[in-house]
């Protein structure tokens, strides 16, 4: 069969080998760029390396950064687009930190900064870090806290919204959701009439249903003497899981992969008028019904209330940390505190901005959004981001429930069951890392 | 000779030995500490890693999977692409050439493309061809996704099988068949006891690279996974190394990664010694 398939493994493993010398050669010419601007002055290079977007009708990290580097002749900063996955990313910067030669700033998923913390990727950066608190929000800003320890600023954040088709919600007779328990009702008489108030996204369970936890006021890692403590399983995961066994009991919710057809067909046959989803969704979501007579129909909301108030937990989102071995870490910092607050820009990309401030609305928010103020709403939605849900190292691993909420779909498991694998896969993961955990 | 050392050295020795030496290698934290210091240090841990490797159920069960897809899919891959190289080899067909192309043609395709064509043909929102089925047909459902993609990879490789088998009838000389002929014996009777025994050795050859590329899978389950999470991040020993490695399980890095790969190749290196060990007593 295939001769190609033999050496997959041992090809994952060469990469590092072979990356390694591609990237000595990188390495040595980028040395050389900085020699030659110390011959002219005092200039330096930053590499910055991200996995951000370079679509035709945004402003790229490459044209953003030409204005810094015009503005700045001494500190100049050369940005590289990984193409690939997160993963592949963090496997390919372990290499080069050990090989001495990582850029000097990486993006890095808030979820993920723990564990590369723990593999001695990231520099401690508290004091150049801290001196830009102020201008991110405070939910963003813990991201990227690793303990007691900063490893950089926040760029992007997911704080979980609430969407949904303001013109079908008005047939149907119903109010925007404040609370969980309104959803429920609403979801009821919704079904009634053939349409659905949420869907069930399995396929997004891990970052979903903790961002849930959290808007429910959970915090699922938390530390007591020198030890982890893992709750996953908390009376707001609790409560989050009878919410959603509920509608899926009873039919009352659409079950669907959030990445697959069936969501997409559901929303554009208007079967799916709601969504509980991340503030990043705003950017494509509706795109589908461009054109179409729900174009300009659907609005956002916050959050209804879990049970903990005017509160909102963090699905996805990263920000831009120091590597290991880095030179300028102060003039980093700088960089990207300046980078990062330039919400314009980053808006155009899709992104939501960690950094306070609501940036403008581009015309394609206000056209799918029937003109609301999208931007602001999604300020409101992140300024309101529990602030105290850190991650652990080997979150990672907790993508394990996915297959569980897989299972919960057929009926195989409860919703229950996912939180349950949260809280094993997380002790599992610290156990195995062999950092200290209470049981 | 020297070109040819330092390209197997380069390529082929030092990768295997850096993951030999890796499966014995662990990343622990240097210090105490919820973040252990913030550094990790390759430490030798002797078998521990394979120790943990073999006795992960988790392992087994994927180890179990490919090797039910094995039995099935390998004698229908085998069996086909024989009966095709027979018909290519038997001067019934016009145009050998063309189909020659035509039936290797799958297997110029990426396998990872390859893949997602399927999964677009088995996605019951989009298939062409699904709703002239019956009612409830599910492609990849836990009692069909095996083989649906048994089917990926038949399509994929029996061609390439087949070549396989072509090359071996062609070299069986001609003279063979005119002395069958003057015997008295028809097409098939020529097919079935002269050229079939004559292939013995490229059928051994076909069967061994698809126990290792079986024992392998890697491609098809992945992509299924995409939009079948209920697979796991495990559902074949492959899928398993390829997350422990990229930090999607737990325990993770290079060295249990490596483990596993040492498993697997230990394995199929097995079975393919005892297949060849059985057919080798059975010719003689």
């Amino acid at each position: 069969m295939a001769h190609k398939r033999i050496t997959r493994t041992a090809a994952v493993i060469t990469v590092g080998a072979i990356s390694a010398f591609g990237l000595a050669a990188c390495g040595a010419a980028g040395g050389n760029d900085s020699n030659d601007d110390a011959a002219t002055g005092d200039a330096i290079t930053i590499e910055y390396m991200h996995r951000l977007d370079n679509g035709a009708d945004m402003a790229t990290v490459a044209e953003i950064t030409e204005t810094w580097n015009e503005e700045h002749p001494d500190i100049q900063v050369k940005t590289t687009k990984f193409d690939g996955a997160a993963t592949d990313m963090i496997l390919k910067l372990e290499t080069d930190v050990k090989a001495g030669n990582a850029p000097c700033l990486a993006q890095v998923g808030y979820s993920e900064a723990p564990q590369l913390y723990v593999k001695g990727l990231l520099e401690d950066v508290t004091t150049e870090a801290e001196k830009y608190e102020d201008n991110f929000s405070a939910g963003a800003f813990a991201g990227m806290r690793v303990g007691d320890v900063v490893v950089g600023l926040p760029q992007d954040v997911g704080p979980l919204v609430y969407f949904y088709n303001e013109a079908e919600y008005a047939a149907l007779g119903l109010a925007v959701p404040s609370t969980i328990e309104e959803l429920t009702a609403d979801s009821a008489t919704a079904a009634a009439a053939g349409k659905y108030l949420t869907a069930f996204t399995s396929d997004e369970a891990t970052h979903w249903l903790a961002a849930q936890s959290a808007a429910a006021g959970e915090t699922w890692f938390s530390t007591e003497g020198d030890e982890w403590v893992v709750n996953a399983e908390g009376e707001g995961s609790q409560a989050v899981a009878a919410f959603w066994q509920n509608l899926l009991d009873t039919d009352q919710t659409l079950k669907a992969d959030r990445w697959g057809e069936p969501f997409t067909i559901a929303l554009n046959d208007g079967s799916l008028i709601g969504h509980v989803g991340a503030a990043w969704e705003a950017g494509f979501l509706l795109d589908s019904l461009d054109g179409t007579p729900a174009e300009g129909q659907w609005r956002i909301a916050q959050l209804p209330d879990y049970g903990a108030g005017e509160l909102t937990g963090p699905d996805g989102g990263s920000g831009v940390a120091v590597l290991k071995g880095c030179d300028y870490p102060a003039e980093s910092m700088e960089f990207t505190n300046w980078f990062n607050t330039e919400i314009d820009d980053l808006a155009s990309q899709g992104l939501v901005v960690a950094a306070k401030g609501a940036p403008e609305n581009s015309e394609k928010m206000l056209r799918q959004f029937g003109g609301q103020d999208v931007n602001a709403e999604l300020a409101t939605a992140t300024a309101n981001m529990n602030p105290d849900f850190p991650y652990a190292p080997g979150f990672s691993t907790l993508s394990a429930m996915n297959e569980t909420a897989a299972n919960v779909v057929t009926g195989d498991a409860t919703v229950a069951d996912i939180f349950t694998t949260a809280q094993n896969t997380a002790v599992k993961a610290l156990t195995d890392l062999g950092l200290p955990v209470a049981e | 000779m020297a070109p040819f050392a330092v390209l197997f050295i380069v390529v082929f020795l030092v990768p295997i030995i850096i993951s030999v030496r890796s499966a014995f290698f662990s990343q622990v934290p240097s210090g105490g500490g919820l973040f252990g210091g913030g550094e990790l240090v390759d430490t030798f841990v002797g078998m521990d890693n394979l120790v943990a490797a073999a006795s992960n159920g988790a392992f087994w069960a994927g180890m179990g999977r490919v090797v039910i897809y094995a039995a099935f899919q390998i004698p229908v891959m085998i069996i086909a692409a024989l009966a095709l190289a027979l018909l290519l080899d038997s001067f019934l067909v016009r145009r050998p050439a063309f189909f020659r192309l035509s039936f290797f043609l799958p297997y110029a395709i990426p396998g990872v493309i390859a893949a997602m064509i399927w999964m677009y043909m088995y996605t019951p929102e989009v298939s062409p061809f699904i709703p002239f089925l019956p009612e409830g047909t599910n492609f990849m459902a836990p009692g069909t996704i095996l083989a649906s993609m048994a089917n990926m990879t038949t399509w994929t490789y029996t061609g390439y099988n087949m070549l396989i088998f072509l090359a071996a009838l062609q070299s069986i000389p001609r003279e063979l068949y005119e002395a069958a002929r003057l015997d008295g014996a028809n097409g098939f009777q020529i097919a079935t006891k002269i050229k079939v025994p004559m292939v013995r050795g490229a059928a051994l050859l076909a069967i061994l690279l698809s126990i290792i590329g079986t024992i392998q899978l890697f491609n098809e389950p992945m992509i299924m996974a995409g939009t079948n999470a209920w697979m796991g991040l495990d559902y074949t020993p492959m899928m398993l190394t390829y997350n422990s490695m990229m930090g999607e399980i737990s325990p993770s890095g290079s060295g249990p990664a490596s483990a596993y790969s040492l498993l697997m190749a230990v394995i199929a290196g097995a079975l393919a010694v005892v297949y060849s060990f059985v057919q080798r007593k059975k010719a003689n």
